[in-house]
């Protein structure tokens, strides 16, 4: 440990003396993000625009700063789509979604990658490429499937009699249990992962359990992190599934509650807005608290986390 | 230079070395090795759940491939053979639509991939803020789409903000949305500016896995940025950049919503997709049967082509 | 090795995180067991599940608040009402029809009535409907032939759906025209709209005289507009082929090209819908177009965002010697659901919502137009000239036909059209080849 400690010091040094200080060169680099932010966001910008605009005014000319600006429009969107609900609902969904991802789809991408068994590829591939199709095949099985849950919902063993996960908050979670794709995501990471650290926590005695849990998933903060960030994204933008499962409005979620706002032919863009915005703001702090575990890749140094 | 330190990491299976120390031979009666046994029980429960609620969803629109079916009927699917997928053959639209597929995912692709690298070596480095840089970026993939899409669709019209700054420069205004010729190229604008932020996030991701001295030993070698940059951190990103490119064409090839939200399809075709296709048959004329053999000719593809491009970017993995 | 500690550390908070979330998941299922069940089945307490065709806040108001607490009290019966937005519902219906968890009563457009009928999903509620009196029945005429599919009512339609033109009377004045005398055929509408066409010195046009949708759907509800102003028709009387490949139909095409195309074109940006943009966005209320094709509750959402401007409706046109037409007919309507438990209890709901009172304050609520002739006595008519103009041009709106597959003949249709409009092939051979490929369609749904 300290003898690593020691190298790392050393080469900082060398940095320095090749004129590598921090914050040199890094002007340049900061210029070119601010300017792609700034581009960017201007679609958000203008997001943020129209849910301070009066509805009449509403695209009506391209400044950026609405004329006669107004808070309104977030009262409606609270008031008429029940955004506080939906932000609960869609929150409980997304930290199941989260917590099940991180350790499930985690655990199985490990093991594809560091515990290889007979026929782990075939495998493998069979579970990701589920996520080659489309939604549109696959919703009315999923549907018949989230009626069909034995002892739910009124349903006896063989999952007749009642409406099983049909419009609850366990249905509309129901597909994102485990997503294919951070198997994947898991996998990949891992596959880069030192492996001699398991070994010689192997050679000490200790199981497979212990040797994830204590040895690899310290290292796989980054991984987490987007697991988390992209199970939370995931399930928070889905429209057509919440849809479909759902009926009642206690359990609908923040995609159901914007759509209010989204009629044919009868888009009311205040409220519209003003709901994004609010609806935008939970993940976002889902992403700063999380992209965190990105501590920075060149200086610091590795597994202490 | 450090080539030595760098560890290949593989594109679709650990390293031969990775399995067990020992030789061949001896790895095959160990088959079933605990390891192998715990491995395989650490897949269970997320292996179990995706057969059970994707894998056999999946099947069933396989089987309903070879029917007639309509959701409404009280009837149920009516066995037809393969009469779907020869109908495909003479389809024009959904050749036309593949066609549209194709391009997006090749033109999207390599932009998004390669903006996206750009951008997460720059919020790679520690310095104060960097962690709003990375929210800021990360934001177009989280914010609503139907309702962003309003202000797109109003960016791309006439007296839209994308022909205002024309006109700050002279330039006469586009019919961004409206012309076969502009149309795709406007969605995937849109589409890349969505895309932007999940795989900088990604190959950050990526990034922080590269160990560290793997770049000391670069910079003892006096390797210059490029230098380590193509024999550090690609070599390093590599299984990172697998990931992504594949669930970009994955994605890519499923591209749906962006252009049910700006264009519907249109101008003349230009931007149906098949998945624009599939949706159609099977919600709005509710033919499940038709939409299934697409989705399968189109899931296919994706799996041909994934593979393809991966070893064709990365090389040398069999 | 502290690594060990630290990580059974994290290991035992990913444990507590893990309880926490599984508490959370047990309020979940708790959420998920008080929760509806469509299937009432038994006898007992009589519950209506419905599916309503909206999402516009008074319109839930008004059901929640009004109707429901009514309806519930009058018949003893609990009623769980969901709304979705038409443009939404398929999906959900697929999957619940599928499962057998369609609601008792749901609400869609009338383009769906006839794919419902066709699978045996919807009731026949001619019965129901002559047992209305006939004064009801007269008051309905205009919105229920929309509702009907091969002569028997499916559909309750609780709006009426209608595009007429407005257009800008100061404009009209500064062109030297007489806004208290608008055209009254499409000949004069588009000389009209030639002389208030403004184009810039390239030749672009800068202010449209007259603008009628042609993105996609709404370009075959343009056609359809022309095509019933020549006295031409989309479908023969039994549904079962093909009519716009006609002399009418060419006509109605080539009408409908010219305004977009050539030198005394009238109309900019062929393929924009401008019908769905936001209201300070509309080409009326920028100053863009001179003459608008639009719907009711935009036509009110364009006065409001453009105070002082004198805009005004016009009557429905026709072309020389034909009868005068628009396109329109019934909205969104009510259907119940062939495997309803208690149907009479589902009838009596719709009849509720049809009643006079409730159905102005609904159509009030969306800024529709309502279904009976009746409401133009009421305030929300009296108080709107752009609703009082509908509803006296009522009879005048025609509809796209309720034909198994007619969602396929449109598209069919309008793909046909884009191409005719953007000049790829000529009106007559575009509408050939739509309409054999709408006899196929109608063929194999047949």
């Amino acid at each position: 440990m300290s003898a690593a400690a020691e190298t790392r010091r050393a080469s900082a040094l060398r940095r320095m003396r090749r004129g590598h200080a921090p914050g040199q060169g890094r002007v340049g680099s900061i210029i070119v993000l601010m300017v792609v932010t700034v581009l960017v966001l201007v679609p958000f910008a203008w997001v943020i625009s129209l849910s301070l605009t009066p509805e009449s005014e509403a695209f009506g000319s391209v400044s950026l700063i609405p004329a006669h600006p107004t808070l309104e429009n977030y009262g409606t969107a609270f008031s008429d789509a029940d955004l506080g609900r939906a932000l609960l609902n869609s929150g409980i969904v997304g930290v199941v979604t989260v917590v099940t991802n991180c350790l499930l789809a985690v655990l199985a991408g490990y093991a594809f990658a560091m515990l290889p068994f007979p026929g782990n590829r075939a495998v493998f591939y069979t579970l990701i490429s589920t996520a080659a199709i489309p939604i549109s095949v696959t919703l009315i099985p999923l549907f018949l499937m989230a009626r069909g849950i034995p002892l739910v919902g009124g349903n006896d063993i063989l999952g007749h009699g009642g409406s099983g996960l049909l419009d609850t908050l366990a249905g509309v979670i129901l597909p994102y249990i485990v997503m294919p794709m951070n198997i994947f995501l898991a996998r990949q990471f891992f596959l880069s992962a030192p492996l001699e650290m398991g070994e010689a926590a192997r050679m000490d005695g200790a199981g497979e359990l212990r040797i994830f849990f204590s040895v690899y998933l310290p290292l796989a903060k980054p991984l987490i992190a987007v697991v988390a960030i992209f199970s939370f994204t995931g399930v928070w933008d889905d429209f057509l599934w919440p849809l479909v499962v759902t009926s009642s409005q206690e359990v609908q979620t923040v995609q159901l509650a914007l759509a209010r706002f989204l009629g044919s032919g009868n888009v009311q863009y205040g409220p519209l807005m003003a709901g994004t915005v609010i609806a935008t703001l939970p993940v976002l702090v889902v992403f700063l608290f999380n992209q965190r575990s990105f501590i920075s890749g060149l200086s610091d140094g590795g597994v202490k986390g | 230079m450090a080539t030595t330190v760098i560890l290949p990491a593989d594109v679709d299976s650990p390293p031969a070395g990775r399995t067990s120390p020992e030789p061949g031979g001896v790895r095959k009666r160990r088959r079933w090795s605990r390891t192998a046994l715990i491995g395989l029980l650490f897949v269970l429960p997320a292996g179990l759940y995706i057969v059970i609620f994707q894998l056999v969803p999946v099947l069933y629109g396989l089987v309903l491939s070879f029917t007639k079916y309509s959701p409404l009927s009280r009837s149920g699917p009516v066995f037809t053979g393969i009469e779907n997928y020869t109908d495909l053959l003479s389809d024009a639209d959904f050749g036309s639509a593949l066609l549209v597929t194709g391009r997006y995912v090749l033109q999207v692709l390599p932009i998004t991939v390669i903006l996206a690298l750009g951008l997460a070596i720059l919020v790679n480095r520690p310095f104060k803020g960097v962690g709003l840089f990375r929210s800021a970026l990360y934001v177009p993939h989280i914010v609503s789409l139907t309702a962003v899409s309003m202000v797109w669709l109003w960016m791309y019209s006439q007296t839209g903000l994308f022909n205002e700054v024309l006109g700050w420069f002279g330039a006469p205004a586009q019919s961004w949305l409206l012309d076969s010729d502009s149309a795709l190229n406007a969605v995937s604008a849109m589409r890349i500016w969505k895309a932007l932020g999940s795989n900088m996030v990604l190959l950050l991701a990526g990034l922080q896995s590269i160990p560290r001295d793997l770049y000391e030993a670069a910079r003892v070698d006096g390797a210059g940025r490029w230098a380590t940059f193509r024999y550090v951190t690609l070599p390093g990103l590599r299984p990172m950049l697998v990931y992504v490119i594949a669930m970009d064409i994955i994605y890519l090839a499923q591209g749906f919503a962006e252009i049910y939200v700006l264009t519907q399809g249109g101008p003349l075709g230009s931007t149906t997709t098949v998945n624009y296709l599939i949706y159609t048959e099977a919600f709005q004329y509710n033919s499940m049967g038709s939409a299934s053999a697409m989705a399968f000719v189109l899931f296919a593809l994706i799996i041909g082509f994934s593979l393809l491009t991966i070893r064709g970017v990365m090389g040398r993995n069999r | 090795m502290d690594v060990h500690s630290l990580s059974r550390r994290r290991t035992a908070r990913l444990a507590a995180r893990i309880t926490a979330v599984a508490a959370v998941g047990a309020i979940a299922a708790a959420l998920g067991g008080c929760a509806t069940s469509d299937d009432s089945g038994a006898g007992g307490d009589k519950t209506l599940s419905v599916w309503l065709p909206g999402n516009n806040q008074t319109e839930i108001d008004l059901v929640t608040n009004t109707i429901v607490p009514a309806f519930e009290e009058e018949t003893g019966a609990t009623v769980d009402v969901t709304y979705v937005d038409w443009g939404d519902i398929s999906t959900k219906l697929n999957a619940a029809f599928a499962a057998g968890t369609a609601p008792d009563i749901f609400g869609h457009g009338p383009a769906a009535t006839a794919d419902f009928v066709a699978n045996g999903r919807i009731l026949d509620l001619d019965d129901r409907v002559a047992s209305l009196s006939q004064e009801d029945r007269d008051d309905l005429a205009a919105a229920l032939p929309g509702g009907q599919v091969d002569g028997a009512q499916y559909l309750m339609p609780l709006s009426l759906q209608g595009y007429l033109v407005m257009y800008d009377a100061d404009a009209f004045r500064a062109a030297g025209l007489d806004p208290d005398d608008p055209p009254s055929t499409w000949e004069d509408l588009k000389a009209a709209a030639e002389k208030l066409t403004q184009r810039d010195a390239s030749g672009t046009i800068t202010r449209s005289g007259f603008l009628t949708p042609s993105q996609a759907i709404a370009r075959q509800q343009s056609f359809a507009t022309f095509l019933f102003g020549q006295d031409g028709s989309l479908v023969n009387d039994e549904g079962t082929e093909a009519t716009f490949d006609s002399d009418e139909g060419a006509a109605a095409l080539d009408f409908f090209t010219s305004l977009y195309t050539g030198d005394d074109a009238v109309s900019a940006n062929l393929g924009e819908d401008y019908l769905n943009a936001p209201a300070a966005q509309q080409p009326l209320v920028q100053g863009t177009a001179a003459m608008t094709v639009q719907a009711p509750s935009m036509m009110q959402q364009i006065v409001d965002a453009s105070p002082g401007r004198d805009l005004r409706v016009m009557p429905a046109l026709s072309f020389e010697g034909g009868e005068p037409a628009a396109f329109g007919g019934a909205g969104p309507g009510l259907m119940i659901n062939a495997d309803a438990p208690d149907a009479d209890l589902a009838w009596s709901f719709i009849q509720f919502m049809l009643s006079p009172d409730i159905s102005t304050e609904y159509t009030q609520g969306t800024g529709t137009i309502p279904v009976r002739a009746s409401a133009a006595d009421s305030d929300y008519a009296k108080n709107s000239a752009i609703i009082t103009m509908f509803l006296q041009e009522s009879s005048h709106l025609h509809a796209n036909p309720n034909v198994v597959g007619w969602v396929q003949v449109r598209d069919a249709l309008d793909k046909q059209l884009e191409r005719g409009l953007n000049g790829v092939a000529d009106s007559t051979s575009v509408l050939k080849d739509a309409a054999d490929e709408a006899d196929k369609i109608l063929a194999a749904n047949g």
